[in-house]
């Protein structure tokens, strides 16, 4: 649990992640574009479980669906589900090395991808294998970095 | 406490999820939320514009200049060709007129920038810079110096989300410009290759054919070329041909796009002339194959 939260960071954090969610990506490589803003709820509800939680991750994916132009309520639904998992287990995730918690990571947003690609399909989306699960690795892969910087930037301006 | 929040959250996803997916209701909501959104769009453009300037910055005198000249002749052999069409288009019309049918109007179009691609990896969509406030429409048809990209499937106040031909989900009707074959092209998610199908064993099309829209189906402007017919595969016993085509606008390089309005007076209408009736959906269209 962070000592301080500072909310400039919160939201500066927030936006930051909508802007890497649709740019700054080489083209032709969206497949493993880390999902920045599942790995933000994931952040600050790790950190900050009293303060943030399923509502507000619901409201910050619910702008995702309209930056991704899928049904209202589909990534909504994907953040809320990893804003609970997360709450239900922090206690733990905090004792756990980084190895593990890039594990717990890999799944809470391999559990989010899968929700969301099960929803699109139904509305009739493209059949793409296993590939939707690239995000999530790539996200498990840079959450020690992610997670250590934050946590500094926190710390300078909380 | 958390799964309760979560329950509700389900609820109210579901609730939206159908309003949005069935009955098309929140179309203003996520317009809104767009509009909102722009300036997330426009820092997400932002880089590719300061990159721009500093290139600018370092462009030498020369070069500048070579390009100057190089615009000039280009500029030069563009108006010559206009002055061919102008003639054209003057010919054209008078035998329109002779012919007892409604003439066709140009085209307005204004120049747009696209300010970002679409994040999921599985879906052809770009955004461009001009929204409801310059007067865009769901339905306008988006081009690029080299034919037809697409079309605008969603407005915010200032920015529009543009299906591109590629999309898996798209159909453009199209027609064979040396003989007029009616067919439709849809796109198959991979942006080099679209699909012309139904179409019989028996057509007239051959590699490096042009596809130009038809206009029917009321959607597209009549007339932009939109693909090139690249393979054809005919296996004997299939009752139509599997024929790939390759578009021809650049569909992941173009920075800048054009928007195509309609001519003024209300919907785009389509001349009708005696011979042909015109299709009240795309779909139709394919039935309709080997008259022209």
């Amino acid at each position: 649990m962070l000592s301080v939260i500072s909310y400039p960071v919160f939201v500066l954090s927030v936006i930051v992640s909508l802007v890497l969610s649709i740019s700054l990506f080489p083209v032709g490589w969206f497949e493993f574009r880390p999902e920045w803003l599942g790995l933000i709820v994931f952040y600050w509800t790790f950190r900050a479980p009293a303060q943030f939680g399923v509502l507000f991750a619901w409201c910050l994916g619910l702008l995702l669906d309209v930056l991704e132009a899928t049904p209202l309520g589909v990534n909504a639904l994907g953040m809320a589900l990893i804003a609970f998992l997360v709450l239900t287990i922090h206690q733990r995730l905090r004792m756990y090395p980084w190895p593990q918690q890039c594990l717990m990571v890999f799944l809470l947003l391999g559990i989010n991808q899968m929700l969301v690609h099960f929803l699109k399909q139904v509305f009739g989306g493209e059949d793409a294998g296993f590939s939707y699960l690239w995000p999530a690795l790539t996200s498990a892969l840079i959450w020690p970095v992610f997670s250590i910087l934050m946590d500094n930037i926190n710390r300078k301006l909380g | 406490m958390p799964g309760l929040r979560l329950l509700l959250v389900i609820i109210v996803s579901a609730a939206l999820i159908v309003a949005d997916q069935q009955f098309d209701r929140l179309a203003p909501v996520r317009s809104t939320l767009a509009t909102g959104l722009t300036p997330v769009y426009w820092l997400g453009n932002a880089p590719y514009q300061f990159s721009d300037w500093v290139a600018g910055l370092f462009t030498t005198r020369e070069d500048v200049k070579q390009e100057n000249e190089d615009l000039k002749a280009r500029l030069l052999i563009l108006e010559r060709r206009a002055l061919k069409y102008a003639a054209l288009a003057s010919e054209n019309n008078e035998l329109r007129r002779l012919m007892n049918s409604s003439e066709l109007l140009d085209d307005r179009v204004i120049v747009s920038e696209v300010v970002s691609v679409s994040p999921d990896p599985y879906s052809h969509e770009i955004i461009i810079n001009k929204g409801r406030s310059d007067g865009l429409q769901v339905g306008q048809a988006i081009l690029d110096a080299h034919g037809l990209m697409g079309q605008v499937v969603q407005t915010s106040q200032v920015t529009s989300r543009v299906l591109l031909v590629s999309d898996s989900s798209h159909a453009v009707p199209v027609e064979v410009v040396r003989n007029g074959l009616r067919a439709i092209l849809l796109g198959t998610g991979d942006s080099g290759t679209l699909d012309l199908v139904h179409v019989p064993d028996t057509a007239d099309i051959r590699e490096g054919d042009l596809l130009v829209s038809s206009g029917l189906g009321g959607r597209f402007p009549r007339g932009y070329p939109v693909a090139e017919v690249s393979l054809i595969n005919k296996e004997p016993g299939e009752p139509f041909v599997s024929i790939r085509a390759r578009p021809k606008a650049q569909l992941n390089q173009s920075r800048l796009v054009l928007v195509v309005f309609p001519p003024k007076g209300g919907p785009r209408s389509e001349p009708a002339t005696g011979d042909q009736v015109q299709p009240a959906s795309p779909a139709s269209d394919t039935e309709q194959e080997g008259q022209g």
